[in-house]
């Protein structure tokens, strides 16, 4: 079977038209992302059975967090959504050029905000507040506190899972700079961008309960 | 393609915007203490955010609805995974009291933990090394 020569080269011989092929492109992702939201959920129950076990350990550990960093970040996460969506718009609007500069700064912001994270981290590596058996912080505000290793444990899996996504997400965001530029994608054919546009921006919104979770309550 | 839904650059804008208010306004609430309520406001506002940018962001709300329905679903069985744990590990002291709260307070390896500063230094309030062998805290 193959369509006639007015089908454009993008069209995949199965699809019966392009727009079937987007929808069925669409659904598959929004499956996928249900598969991600069910991946975190099993580490929010985690957090919130443990909540409920230590409240006053979670209250106090929290402390031990520096809001300022957790803050710029979801500023600088946030704006990234926002660059990431107008790449999109850009492209739809046959502005390339636009598209392209959207999609480096969606990546720079994304690197600032592993940079940040990784500050974060760092810090907690030199003081011991770390997960599980390695941990071996007892400064004066935290010592008085029931098990706060089991708080940091959930903290670094969250927010190392959440951070492999980042990691993940600049990955297809350098592969999209590449097919922009070299001008594979254009405003018939921008599927991979919009797919991996609602990828990065589950990113976003999964931050979005991570930030007040362990930085603010 | 050229019939899909454009939406307006301004929207974009806007929805960011209301984003960086309703952060501003959460890091704000946290100063003040509304005891038990402090969850509740810190999720109602993470909630509010987190259904702009899928509605606008992901374009849920321009798009198939068959989508949305996929994720509503997904946060539905997430909410059947937190109610029925919570079913489980909130009332196990109704049958059982000695089980209600976790069976061991503090984890042993506290106690051969040194006592650290602010910058994880160790303060030796003791004047003698912690981590011996022969030593008993109890």
């Amino acid at each position: 079977m193959s369509h006639d020569n007015s089908s454009p080269n993008f069209l995949q011989h199965h699809f019966h038209d392009v727009d079937q092929q987007y929808e069925t492109a669409k659904l598959g992702m929004w499956a996928f992302i249900l598969t991600e939201v069910l991946t975190f959920g099993g580490l929010f129950v985690a957090y919130v059975v443990y909540r409920s076990w230590y409240p006053e350990m979670f209250v106090g550990a929290n402390l031990l967090l520096d809001v300022n960093k957790g803050l710029l970040n979801t500023i600088v996460l946030i704006t990234s959504s926002l660059t990431m969506v107008l790449a999109v718009w850009a492209i739809q609007k046959k502005n390339q050029k636009l598209s392209l500069f959207m999609l480096i700064a969606t990546f720079l912001f994304a690197f600032m905000f592993l940079g940040i994270k990784y500050l974060e981290y760092s810090h907690k590596f030199e003081v011991g507040q770390l997960p599980g058996e390695y941990y071996s912080y007892m400064g004066p505000e935290i010592s008085h506190l029931n098990n706060p290793h089991i708080f940091f444990s959930i903290y670094f899996i969250m927010t190392g899972l959440h951070g492999l996504h980042v990691a993940i997400g600049m990955g297809l965001i350098a592969w999209l700079i590449y097919a922009t530029a070299k001008g594979n994608l254009n405003s018939e054919y921008y599927t991979p961008m919009e797919m991996i546009g609602i990828f990065w921006h589950l990113v976003d919104l999964i931050w979005i309960y991570l930030f007040p979770l362990f930085y603010l309550i | 393609m050229s019939e899909h839904h454009i939406t307006p650059l301004k929207t974009y804008l806007a929805v960011a915007g209301t984003l960086f208010f309703l952060t501003a306004v959460t890091v704000w609430v946290s100063y003040f203490d509304f005891g038990s309520f402090n969850i509740v406001i810190a999720m109602g506002v993470a909630s509010l955010k987190a259904s702009i940018v899928a509605l606008f962001f992901m374009h849920l709300l321009w798009d198939d609805k068959k989508n949305l329905t996929m994720f509503v679903m997904s946060l539905m069985f997430l909410g059947i995974f937190i109610t029925v744990t919570l079913l489980d590990t909130g009332f196990r002291g109704g049958v059982n009291s000695e089980v209600e709260n976790p069976i061991n307070n503090r984890a042993s390896f506290y106690d051969s933990l040194p006592l650290t500063d602010t910058h994880g230094h160790p303060v030796d309030e003791h004047g003698s090394d912690h981590h011996g062998e022969d030593e008993d805290h109890h």
